[in-house]
């Protein structure tokens, strides 16, 4: 087995030194009417740069632009479609982030590209490929709420924001992008929707293009799951795997049809996990049936721990891998 | 219900106590001194001395608005979890983390053996007690929420942190104990949130509260109570505080379908709004819960901590409260 590093999705746009502030403060001085919007997208574009950089120096082969530039992972792509307006804050799955919700009072639309110009930024700014993440659709429309006659049910509200992403998927491909990931952790909480998020998948990767297309669910356990989504129309899976006691033992047993993104090292606690133990498990993984080229990554994004800490992961990411390629010589 | 534990423990209460889930807003004057002593421009003393005067300040306000049980308003705690973590052994505070937008904050790490010092809230409770005849609450965050508002290092896993947590904070509910609190609320806000793990936070309470001569309450929010309810009348403690008007009443239809068995705190009044309810509105959401609660097991307060409201907002949605608390109790004592 190949093994590649990669970042997951988010990284801090914070930090202790003054440099790694520099965001917040602007924002701040923004709102006080002492900085305009043009300043606060230098700022964006500054910290977009060192998480690029601070990815690259820890060793990834796959890296994000760190999702700096999103107020939260629903109301920054569902923010810029007709039809959704955005409203207070909900607390994002069981993690201390909220996020604005979406209310739908008319059929969503694109109008604009979503995501396609933080793209093209990060591609222009990075050593590294550059993967693009875009939330899903059936976790975009479970975030959000619909007013009396705004799009006509939950379904078509889904739709909507299908057909909204799937345009944004070419358009991205369009760009340059080699790896788009579309993250689903609403997936786990409802497996019974999986009928709908499949459908939704085939809709974007018929846009996809020459990219390759990646599904990331976390949050929850996928080894129930497992062979399902081994037959969706995805290239890749990226899995978490800490809130699930088997499902190394899955990946080993059933093999794998996709490459595989390893969520085995927590994006959610600051703990470094043992690295031989990691090393084992993924000696487990190699010794599945085609597990080709695989990427060890953390379980989810990393804006959820303090910068200093997300830096330690991502190079313990690398860590792991002298050892597992150590046991391997 | 639990009147008669209440009664034992001495104290007697009006039918629809009035009481609020524990923050109030901070005043102007006592923002500034937190202002100044994060930049070093006063001392720890003269900060201890605005937090004093704001306390001051709240118990005047809850006496002249006729609340019945009382809290000192938490004008010395930042964050409900790192006040906590700062004052227990076994924290590091860590780097910054996002809430939401442009808002950070820092996470405490649990990096050692967590290990109670000694008294952590008892002397504020005592000079808030001090300043009134009224009762006042004991204020803890709950063991579970602390765990799970931290990173976890220096134990295995979840549960192996919490239960810990519950042994210290236990003693901190004993020395309030000891001071002479006779209501002590113990905050779990997390507790919705994983309902897989309401076992474990069961457990928790069990370790804080078993055999201790106090009246429990228990503040709960963040909603998804369908997935927790009836299971989390489980929780050792004798009253539960529930954001109620937030979500429309809709735990009301839960209680229809299994029976609610504990003394509530009934949310009547939304925090999130700076719209303040009119008098009727409360009492018609008072209304709606005595069709499915006995009105022995009712208190009344608002749906969550007032922190995030002005003071004006904060005195105005309390008397709204009051009022109509008292209004409903005129009308049912001569039923
Ligand atoms: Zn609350």
């Amino acid at each position: 087995m190949e093994l590649l590093l990669a970042n997951h999705s988010s990284y801090p746009r914070i930090g202790d030194d003054a440099d790694q502030q520099l965001l917040r403060r602007t924002i701040t001085q923004r709102d006080k009417g002492e900085k305009n919007d043009a300043d606060v997208r230098a700022a964006e574009a500054h910290l977009t740069e060192l998480a690029l950089a601070e990815q690259s120096a820890a060793g990834l082969q796959v890296v994000t632009d760190g999702l700096i530039r999103w107020y939260d992972p629903i109301s920054h792509l569902t923010g810029k479609l007709a039809g959704v307006r955005i409203n207070g804050l909900l607390r994002f799955f069981d993690t201390n982030c909220y996020f604005r919700q979406p209310v739908v009072h008319a059929k969503p639309q694109r109008g604009e590209p979503l995501l396609v110009e933080e793209f093209t930024f990060a591609k222009a700014h990075s050593s590294r490929p550059v993967k693009v993440v875009l939330t899903g659709p059936y976790t975009l429309a479970r975030h959000s709420v619909e007013e009396k006659g705004g799009a006509g049910g939950f379904a078509k509200v889904l739709e909507a924001f299908t057909a909204a992403l799937a345009e944004e998927v070419a358009a991205l491909a369009a760009a340059g992008a080699d790896l788009i990931q579309v993250e689903e952790p609403s997936l786990l909480k409802q497996p019974e929707d999986y009928p709908a998020v499949e459908q939704n998948l085939a809709a974007l990767a018929a846009r996809k293009g020459s990219a390759q297309l990646a599904l990331a669910v976390y949050f929850g356990d996928p080894a129930p799951l497992y062979d399902k989504l081994q037959t969706l129309p995805v290239d890749l899976l990226v899995l978490d795997f800490t809130y699930s006691p088997s499902l190394v033992e899955t990946v080993a047993t059933r093999g794998t049809a996709k490459t595989l993104g390893l969520g085995l090292v927590d994006g959610r606690n600051t703990r470094l996990e043992d690295a031989s133990g990691v090393a084992r498990q993924l000696e487990k993984i190699a010794k599945a049936r085609n597990p080709g080229r695989a990427y060890l990554n953390p379980s989810c994004g990393l804006e959820y721990l303090p910068r200093d800490r997300a830096q330690l992961k991502l190079h313990h990411l690398a860590a792991i891998q002298r050892v597992f390629l150590g046991r391997a010589a | 219900m639990s009147r008669a534990k209440l009664q034992r423990l001495g104290i007697n209460l009006p039918l629809f106590p009035t009481t609020s889930v524990g923050s109030f807003p901070k005043p102007d004057f006592l923002m500034k001194a937190r202002g100044e002593f994060a930049k070093k421009l006063i001392s720890r003393a003269e900060l201890e001395k605005a937090e004093r005067q704001a306390t001051e300040f709240w118990i005047c306000k809850q006496e002249e608005l006729g609340v019945d049980v009382l809290v000192d308003g938490e004008m010395y705690r930042g964050d409900m979890v790192a006040y906590f973590a700062d004052n227990l052994e076994g924290f590091e505070i860590g780097g910054l983390v996002r809430s939401y937008g442009n808002r950070y904050y820092h996470k405490p790490i649990i990096t050692g053996e967590v290990r109670w010092k000694g008294p952590i809230t008892v002397d504020w409770w005592k000079y808030a007690q001090s300043l009134t005849r009224k009762p006042v609450k004991g204020m803890l965050t709950g063991p579970y929420t602390v765990m799970d508002w931290s990173f976890i290092e220096s134990y295995p896993d979840r549960r192996a942190a919490t239960l810990p947590l519950a042994r210290e904070i236990r003693k901190e509910v004993e020395a309030l104990i000891q001071a002479g609190a006779k209501i002590i609320q113990i905050d779990e806000p997390a507790v919705s949130v994983r309902p897989e793990e309401l076992p474990v936070a069961i457990e928790a309470m069990h370790v804080v509260t078993d055999g201790l001569p106090a009246y429990f309450i228990t503040h709960i929010c963040y909603g998804a109570f369908e997935h927790i309810y009836p299971d989390m009348l489980n929780l050792p403690v004798d009253n539960f505080d529930l954001e109620m008007s937030n979500s429309g009443l809709d735990m009301l239809a839960l209680f229809q379908k299994q029976r609610y068995t504990k003394d509530i705190s009934f949310g009547v009044v939304d925090v999130h709004t700076h719209l303040v309810e009119a008098e009727p509105v409360v009492e018609q959401r008072l209304r709606q819960a005595l069709e499915t609660l006995p009105k022995e097991a009712i208190w009344v307060d608002p749906d969550c901590g007032l922190k995030t409201r002005t003071v004006d907002e904060a005195i105005a949605k309390m008397q709204a409260l009051v009022r109509a608390a008292q209004a409903l109790r005129t009308v049912t004592s001569d039923q």
